[in-house]
């Protein structure tokens, strides 16, 4: 499972959780998941922060370029469902609002291990 | 049969150049190119025989001349030299229609280039010491015409003539004393009375000859410190005028090295050729490098050019050390890669100028950086410059990877030599061969990827339109002949080889086995690229059927269409995309002591605060370090004597007079 990570207007809390999840302890690679460098070579999204108004678009378009079947991993609570965030100035909706989410991982931030448990319901190992 | 094949040649080439400059401005330029462009089809037709036969021809007429009359013999060495121009000839005639079309040449300009290719024809059949000179001397005179097409338009131009006319005309000097002492020494002035006399000359005379000319003739091939007219003089004349500068003139500075030294000299000393092969190996480098700094795609070309012919002399350099220490086979072997190379370097890098002549006629500028999403738009153009720049790069299929490789092969075969010099200079011709290839296969893929992929930088490069068709059909034949000479290369070897024979003085013919691929007859040692491009084309149809007949999903089975991947920005500007100069820019640092690039950054901060920028303007050059190390400080000192010579003749009649009264004085004094 190889992930693009789209940060939408995060904090940058749910960063340092996910690097975290892919840091020696957790080490969610281990499981199979993979963070990328392109959408071309990602199997899906994997989406921190409330969606702002500036980064909708580059979203919806980073969806658009990431080849079928992808799924779309919603991190944090923010990204769920605007989190602490909800309704602020300059915020366009949670991931929801923008593309179809399939995995949402509750939490502010999440822990690394609830992180990589998500991860691994993906990658199924 | 030959004979008179040449002479037609000539004649329709002088025809051409006459017609240009007399026919009103409709009919003169395809007058002069179709008459061009059978003078070419008949010169090879000439050399052809000439190379195949094996039979040269030799005329003597004691008229055009007064004195010494006219000279002229074609054996297979100089004919290999006539064919080569004659074919990056005929793809200039016929792409010269094109080229003039919109803004149609003066007289001169028409007439020029024919003159120019007639003169062309004429230097390798040249065989005496006068009619070489004159011969010369007219390819020289009517390429400075042909360069000064555009001289009302711009001014560099001026600038660019002036330094070919002084380099050209420097070394026309030293070929002259050269040949001249030959002469005088010799007991006659005609190249086979010399010949048969070699043997009575004393070593210090022939070296001294050898020196003079190998002077003039490395500064018109181009070889570094001598080659800073090339880079100055290829961007500023028109594309068809460069092909053939770089196409068949350069050559002829080759020629003149192998003629003099090899034919008239009988190849002497081994120091002579180690420095031929000295002054290849750093004109290999320094071409190359610079080469993959420029940003002006003809000036990148030039550089190349030096980069080229250096690679010419390593062989030739080689060749001759080789035959001087005795070794006759290896020396064919390499010298006939020499050959090959020089050929094939005609043959792409006349296509490769003509089409930046196309780029520069379509989209109004040379300049790499203000080009781009050219090959949507020129899919013809883009699809000749390509081949031609695979093929420079030496990519197997093409004519570079094949003389590249049977040059590899001859010097790395030399390496069992007894001589440690000799190893030693192969070494270095080998090691000059491998850094060379990465740096030419650097600059051409930023020709290529920066100037037709991606997309437009300008809106000259926006508004862009394929040639016409006589463009194309001149650059495609050249572009067909790289193609062609890469899949058989076996096919001109053994008429190269004729020439080969010819050029060394203890021939050693058969240096390769007869084929169509290249097979060397010393050693087992073989490589048919036909096989290998074959091959290729074997697995692609595979694997591109396998695609095809694969079962597949629904969803592969309508693939998806999506706009190019920009990073997720909603604003994708020509301005994102790479440019030239910052393609270049890591190699320019890595080589920033030999390139020495002059930067220029100039920032201007907003008026309320220092901390922010409202323009940032970068300048950066890469100038000819030769240029000013070496000739710089020449150019200022002459200038410096212009200026005290300058006291002396005042305007007063007085002293004038003086001057007069004493010379008379000591004039007297010295005969009583
Ligand atoms: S969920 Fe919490 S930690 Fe994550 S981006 Fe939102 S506020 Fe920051």
């Amino acid at each position: 499972m190889q992930l693009r990570h789209v940060d939408a207007g995060s904090c940058n809390g749910c960063e340092i959780e996910i690097a975290q999840a892919f840091a020696p302890v957790c080490d969610a690679g281990r499981f199979g998941a993979r963070l990328v460098a392109s959408p071309r070579h990602a199997d899906g999204l994997l989406v921190t922060g409330v969606v702002t108004k500036n980064m909708a678009v580059p979203l919806q378009m980073t969806f658009e370029a990431t080849p079928r079947p992808r799924v779309v991993v919603a991190c944090g609570d923010c990204a769920v469902n605007g989190g602490l965030f909800a309704g602020a100035y300059g915020v366009a909706g949670s991931v929801h609002d923008v593309v179809p989410v399939d995995v949402e991982i509750p939490g502010c931030p999440p822990e690394p291990s609830e992180i990589t448990e998500a991860l691994r319901r993906l990658t199924g190992r | 049969m030959s004979t008179a094949a040449y002479f037609i040649g000539l004649g329709a080439a002088s025809a051409a150049a006459l017609l240009g400059a007399v026919l009103p401005a409709r009919r003169r330029l395809l007058a002069a190119a179709v008459l061009s462009a059978a003078a070419c089809l008949a010169a090879l037709v000439g050399a052809g025989d000439v190379l195949v036969s094996g039979h040269a021809f030799s005329v003597h007429t004691a008229q055009v001349l007064p004195l010494t009359g006219v000279d002229l013999s074609l054996d297979p060495l100089g004919a290999l030299f006539v064919a080569a121009t004659a074919v990056v000839g005929l793809a200039v005639s016929c792409y010269s229609v094109g080229y003039g079309v919109h803004a149609t040449p003066s007289r001169i300009a028409t007439a020029t280039l024919p003159a120019f290719l007639a003169t062309l024809l004429l230097v390798p059949a040249a065989a005496s010491v006068a009619t070489f000179m004159v011969a010369w001397e007219l390819m020289a005179l009517t390429s400075l015409l042909a360069l000064l097409t555009d001289h009302r338009r711009r001014r560099e131009t001026r600038d660019a003539a002036q330094w070919y006319a002084a380099m050209t005309h420097i070394g026309a000097a030293a070929i002259l004393l050269g040949l001249v002492l030959l002469a005088a020494h010799a007991g006659g002035q005609s190249f086979a009375a010399i010949a048969a006399h070699r043997r009575q000359l004393s070593l210090p005379l022939t070296s001294v000859v050898f020196v003079l000319t190998l002077f003039g003739f490395a500064s018109k091939a181009g070889a570094v410190p001598l080659h800073v007219w090339l880079p100055r003089a290829h961007p500023e004349a028109p594309s068809p005028v460069s092909a053939l500068m770089s196409g068949a003139m350069v050559n002829l500075g080759v020629y003149g090295i192998l003629r003099v030294g090899e034919d008239l000299l009988g190849g002497g000393e081994m120091w002579w050729w180690l420095v031929v092969a000295a002054l290849g190996v750093v004109s290999a480098v320094f071409g190359a490098l610079h080469a993959a700094a420029s940003t002006d795609t003809k000036r990148l070309l030039a550089y190349s050019t030096v980069d080229n012919v250096g690679l010419v002399l390593i062989g030739v350099g080689a060749a001759g050390a080789l035959a001087a220490g005795g070794q006759q086979a290896l020396a064919g072997l390499v010298l006939l890669a020499a050959l090959f190379h020089l050929v094939n370097h005609a043959l792409f890098k006349g296509c490769l100028f003509l089409g930046a002549g196309a780029l520069q006629h379509a989209a109004g500028t040379r300049d790499l950086d203000r080009l781009g999403g050219l090959a949507r738009k020129m899919p013809a153009t883009a699809i000749f410059f390509g081949a031609g720049a695979l093929s420079i790069s030496a990519l197997p299929g093409l004519n570079g990877f094949a003389s590249e490789w049977l040059l590899f092969e001859g010097l790395l075969q030399g390496f069992a030599s007894r001589s440690a010099v000799t190893v030693a200079a192969l070494l270095a011709g080998v090691a000059t061969l491998a850094i060379t290839g990465g740096l030419t296969a650097t600059a051409f893929v930023k020709a290529l990827g920066v100037g037709f992929l991606g997309q437009p930088r300008s809106e000259g490069a926006g508004a862009a339109r394929e040639v016409g068709p006589s463009m194309l059909i001149g650059m495609g034949f050249l572009a067909g002949g790289c193609v062609v000479l890469g899949i058989v290369p076996g096919v001109v070897l053994p008429v190269i080889d004729r020439a080969t024979t010819a050029g060394l003085v203890a021939g050693a013919s058969r240096a390769i086995r007869p084929g169509l691929g290249l097979a060397l007859a010393s050693v087992h040692s073989e490589i048919d690229p036909g096989l290998l491009v074959g091959g290729l084309l074997v697995a692609l149809v595979v694997a591109w059927g396998a695609v095809r007949l694969a079962p597949r999903s629904a969803e592969l089975r309508s693939p998806r269409r999506a706009a190019a991947w920009g990073c997720g920005r909603d604003l994708q500007t020509a301005r994102m995309e790479i440019t030239a100069t910052s393609f270049a820019e890591p190699l320019q640092r890595v080589f920033a002591d030999v390139l020495r690039p002059d930067h220029d950054l100039e920032v201007t901060h907003t008026a309320e605060s220092r901390y922010f920028p409202e323009a940032i303007t970068f300048h950066q050059r890469v100038d000819d370090a030769v240029e000013r190390v070496v000739y710089r400080p020449v150019m200022a000192a002459v200038a410096w004597w212009g200026h005290l010579a300058r006291r002396v003749p005042n305007g007063s009649v007085h002293r004038y007079l003086a001057f007069g009264f004493a010379t008379l004085v000591l004039v007297l004094v010295v005969l009583a």
